[in-house]
C-alpha cells in the first residue's frame, strides 16, 4: 500500500483580509452558503487555478476530498437553535437547515468539480485538518481514488461558547500521484505525510512529559532532525508535547485557535520554505499529529 | 490481512447491551416517543430515545472537558465492547495489562458529537472558563478513558459517518498502523437536528417504515454502537475468546449529485456495493443478508432496492431492517447495522424486521417478518449520507 503523493498546489483563505464570495466564487449561487463552506470553495477554486491541467484527466470516479472542520457549524448551530426555541422549528430558513449537518460544509465541493471517489469529514479536535491529509493519502493508496483535495475550513464558535481565539478561513492542497504529475509535465511544491497518536491528559506533569516523550520518540525517527513548528495551547497535553519538542529539536511555538485551521496553515506556509518541517500540534483533549513537509520534489 | 471483530457494545432504545440488543431484534417491537425536551417545538418531535433507566449518568466530565450524552453512550458502549472482547472490564480497567496501548486506535463516527450538550448551553449558559470544548470529542473521550494511545480519529460524515469509520479502523489495521481499534459511532438527542429535519418535512409522524407504501419520512434514534476490530494475527496471539465475524470489505463513493437528495439512478451506491463485494473477494451469491440503510424516506428506499436488485439479482438475498425497530441513528447507524450484522452471522439466523404496512411495490425487497437462517457467508451493510456519501461495508464469516 503505498502511492507516492505530492502536492501540486496549496491555497489558504483568510479573511482578515477582506472576502467577498461574489468575488471569489461568482455573482451568484453563494449567497446562502454558510461562510466555512465559501472559504472552503474559495481555496480549492484558487488552487484548482495553480494546480494546472491535472484534474481535467482523472475520471469522476477517481476524484476525491477529505476536509477537516471543527466549528464551522457552531455559529450556525446556535442561531438555529435560538430560532426553534423562540419560534419554533417552522421558521427556520430551508436554504440552511441542511447544514445542521457539518459534513455539508464540504459536500457543495463535490458537486461542483464532480468529486466521486470519496468525500470525508473528520472533526477531531484540532487534528482534523492534518488527519484530512492523512486519511484521504491512505484511502488514494488503498486504490478509492487518484487525486485528492484536503484541506480545512473553519469559521469562530458561536460567542455563547466557551473558550477564545477562533479560527476564520480554509486551507486546501491538491495532492496526485508523482507519476502522473510528472507525465503531464506538472509541477510539485513539494509532500506532506502525516502521522497521528493520542495523549492521555490525565496524570501528573512529570508523567504526561515522559509520556510526550515516549510518544515522540518513534515520531522524531521517523522524521529527522527538523525544524518543528508546533501549534500547541496551554493545556497540559499543548505543555507536555512543546515541552518534549523544545528538548529535542529546533522548536517554534505558535499558537492554536479554536479549531483545525492553523495547523494546516503551517502546512500550506512550509511547502514554500527552503527545507523540511515538522509540524506537530495537540489539542487539550488528547489527540495529536504531525505533518512532515519536504518542499520541492520534481 | 483479517480484521476481526473481537468484541461488541452497544447502547439503543432497546436498551444498554448486546443481549438486549440481540433480544430486541428478535421481539420487533418498538416505538418512538416524544422527546424529553420542552424545548424541541416542532411538528413531530420524535425519537427512539435510550431508555431512561439505560441513560448513563456520569461521567460529567473527562479530564476538563464537559460531556454531553454521546459522549457517555460511547463510553458505556466501549466499556461493554472491550470487556467483551477480554481487554479491559471494570470501572478502572485499561488497556496496558493486555495490549500496547500505541497499538490501539479509536475511530468514532458522529454526526451530531456532544451537540445535545452545547444546546442545553444556549438555554442555561456555558459554564465558565476559557476552555474551548470541541463537540466532537467522542473518540478522544474513549482514548482518554481506557488510554488507547494510538491514532484517534472522529469521522462526520453525516449518516454514514460510522460506516466511514469503520472502514478507516479496517485501513488502520490493514495498512499496519494499529493492533485494535476501539470503532463505531454514537449519536445522542440534539434539538437541531431534529428541527432542521422537521423544517425540511422529512420526519414519518407514526415511527420509522422503511420500504412501506405509507411511508412518510425517517424517524431518528438514540445509539452507540462500539465494536473492537483487530487483527487475526494480534487476536491469535493474545488468545482473542470471541470471533463474531470478519470485516472483510468496504466500498465508498460520493454521487456529487445534491446536497440532501440521492442520485435517482443509484449509480455511486452501485459502485459502493460492488467495491465492498470485490475487496472481501466474495461473488453476490456469497451475501446472505443485507442491513440496508433503509431510512422510510421516499426516494431512499426507491433507489437503494433497485440498486439491491441490479447489484444481488431479483432473487437476492432477505433484507433486516434495523432503523424500523431503533429509528435512525444518523452517525450511529452504519455501526449499529454492522453490530446487527456481526450478531446475524455469528448467531447463523436473520431475525425478523418489525412488520411493516402493505409493501411499496417500487421496492421489491424480502423483509422476512418471521425468523430465517442465514444462507452465505456474508453480510452486506449499507450506509448513506446528505451529501451522497455512500459507505457499504461487507461481514463475513470469522475463518471463511
Amino acid at each position: 500500500m503505498s502511492v507516492d503523493l505530492v502536492v501540486t498546489a496549496a491555497a489558504v483563505v483568510d479573511p482578515e483580509g477582506g472576502f467577498d464570495h461574489r468575488t471569489e466564487l461568482g455573482p451568484r449561487g453563494y449567497k446562502y452558503l454558510p461562510t466555512a463552506s465559501q472559504y472552503l470553495l474559495a481555496a480549492v477554486k484558487r488552487a484548482l487555478a495553480a494546480a494546472g491541467e491535472g484534474l481535467a484527466s482523472v475520471p469522476e470516479d477517481a476524484r476525491a476530498a477529505a476536509v477537516g472542520t471543527n466549528c464551522a457549524a457552531s455559529a450556525l448551530h446556535a442561531r438555529m437553535d435560538r430560532t426553534i426555541i423562540d419560534a419554533g422549528a417552522g421558521d427556520l430558513s430551508p436554504a440552511t437547515a441542511p447544514y445542521f449537518s457539518i459534513n455539508l460544509f464540504g459536500s457543495r465541493l463535490a458537486t461542483e468539480h464532480a468529486l466521486k471517489g470519496f468525500n470525508l469529514t473528520l472533526t477531531s479536535p484540532r487534528v482534523a485538518g492534518l488527519e484530512a491529509v492523512q486519511a484521504g493519502s491512505r484511502s488514494v493508496a488503498l486504490g478509492r481514488a487518484s487525486w485528492l483535495v484536503a484541506g480545512a475550513a473553519e469559521e469562530p464558535p458561536d460567542p455563547g461558547e466557551p473558550g477564545d481565539g477562533g479560527e476564520a478561513g480554509a486551507v486546501a492542497l491538491v495532492l496526485e500521484p508523482a507519476g502522473a504529475v510528472a507525465a503531464r509535465g506538472g509541477h510539485a511544491l513539494g509532500r506532506c505525510a502525516v502521522r497521528t497518536a493520542f495523549l492521555p491528559p490525565a496524570g501528573p506533569p512529570d508523567e504526561l512529559a515522559r509520556r510526550a516523550e515516549r510518544l515522540l520518540e518513534p515520531v522524531l525517527g521517523w522524521s529527522g532532525r527538523v525544524p518543528v513548528r508546533a501549534v500547541v495551547d496551554s493545556s497540559p497535553v499543548g505543555t507536555a508535547l512543546a515541552g518534549a519538542l523544545s528538548a529535542r529539536a529546533e522548536m517554534t511555538e505558535v499558537p492554536a485557535g479554536a479549531g483545525c485551521l492553523r495547523p494546516a496553515a503551517e502546512v500550506a506556509a512550509a511547502l514554500t520554505w527552503d527545507g523540511p518541517t515538522l509540524v506537530a500540534t495537540a489539542a487539550a483533549e488528547g489527540n495529536v499529529a504531525f505533518a512532515l513537509v519536504t518542499p520541492g520534489g520534481n | 490481512m483479517t480484521v476481526l471483530i473481537t468484541g461488541l457494545g452497544v447502547l439503543s432504545c432497546t436498551g444498554a447491551g448486546t443481549d438486549a440488543f440481540w433480544a430486541g431484534m428478535r421481539a420487533a417491537r418498538s416505538a418512538p416517543r416524544r422527546a424529553a425536551d420542552p424545548h424541541a417545538d416542532m411538528e413531530h418531535p420524535l425519537m427512539y430515545s435510550v431508555p431512561d433507566a439505560d441513560v448513563p449518568a456520569d461521567p460529567a466530565e473527562c479530564d476538563g472537558l464537559p460531556l454531553g450524552d454521546a459522549s457517555r453512550y460511547a463510553l458505556a458502549a466501549a466499556a461493554e465492547a472491550l470487556a467483551d472482547a477480554g481487554l479491559g472490564a471494570g470501572p478502572d480497567a485499561t488497556l496496558d495489562a493486555v495490549a500496547d496501548p500505541s497499538r490501539v486506535a479509536v475511530v468514532v463516527g458522529t454526526g451530531m458529537g456532544d451537540s445535545g450538550l452545547h444546546e442545553r448551553w444556549h438555554l442555561d449558559g456555558a459554564p465558565p472558563g476559557t476552555r474551548w470544548a470541541p463537540v466532537f470529542s467522542p473518540a478522544a473521550v474513549i482514548g482518554a478513558r481506557f488510554g488507547a494511545s494510538g491514532a484517534n480519529t472522529s469521522v462526520s460524515n453525516a449518516c454514514a459517518a460510522s460506516g466511514f469509520g469503520l472502514s478507516i479502523a479496517a485501513d488502520l489495521i490493514r495498512s499496519g498502523e494499529a493492533d485494535v481499534v476501539i470503532a463505531g459511532g454514537v449519536e445522542a438527542y440534539s434539538r437541531v437536528a431534529l428541527g432542521c429535519f422537521n423544517r425540511l418535512g422529512a420526519i414519518d409522524p407514526l415511527r420509522c417504515r422503511p420500504f412501506d407504501r405509507e411511508r412518510a419520512g425517517t424517524v431518528f434514534g438514540e445509539g452507540a454502537a462500539i465494536l473492537v476490530l483487530e487483527s487475526a494475527e494480534h487476536a491469535e496471539a493474545r488468545g482473542a475468546a470471541k470471533r463474531y465475524a470478519a470485516l472483510a470489505g468496504a466500498g465508498w463513493s460520493c454521487d456529487a449529485y445534491h446536497s440532501t437528495a440521492p442520485e435517482p439512478g443509484g449509480g455511486q451506491i452501485a459502485r459502493a456495493m460492488r467495491q465492498a463485494l470485490d475487496d472481501a473477494g466474495i461473488k453476490p451469491a456469497d451475501v446472505g443478508a443485507v442491513i440496508p440503510h433503509g431510512t422510510g424516506t421516499q426516494l431512499n428506499d426507491v433507489v437503494e432496492s433497485g440498486v439491491l436488485t441490479e447489484v444481488l439479482g431479483p432473487e437476492g438475498p432477505p433484507l433486516y431492517s434495523l432503523k424500523a425497530l431503533v429509528g435512525h441513528t444518523g452517525g450511529a447507524a452504519g455501526a449499529l447495522a454492522a453490530l446487527a450484522g456481526a450478531l446475524i452471522i455469528a448467531n447463523r439466523q436473520i431475525p425478523p424486521s418489525v412488520p411493516r404496512g402493505e409493501p411499496d411495490p417500487r421496492c421489491p425487497v424480502l423483509l422476512p417478518d418471521a425468523p430465517v437462517p442465514l444462507e452465505g457467508s456474508s453480510v452486506l451493510v449499507n450506509a448513506y449520507a446528505f451529501g451522497g456519501n455512500n459507505v457499504s461495508l461487507v461481514l463475513q464469516e470469522a475463518g471463511s
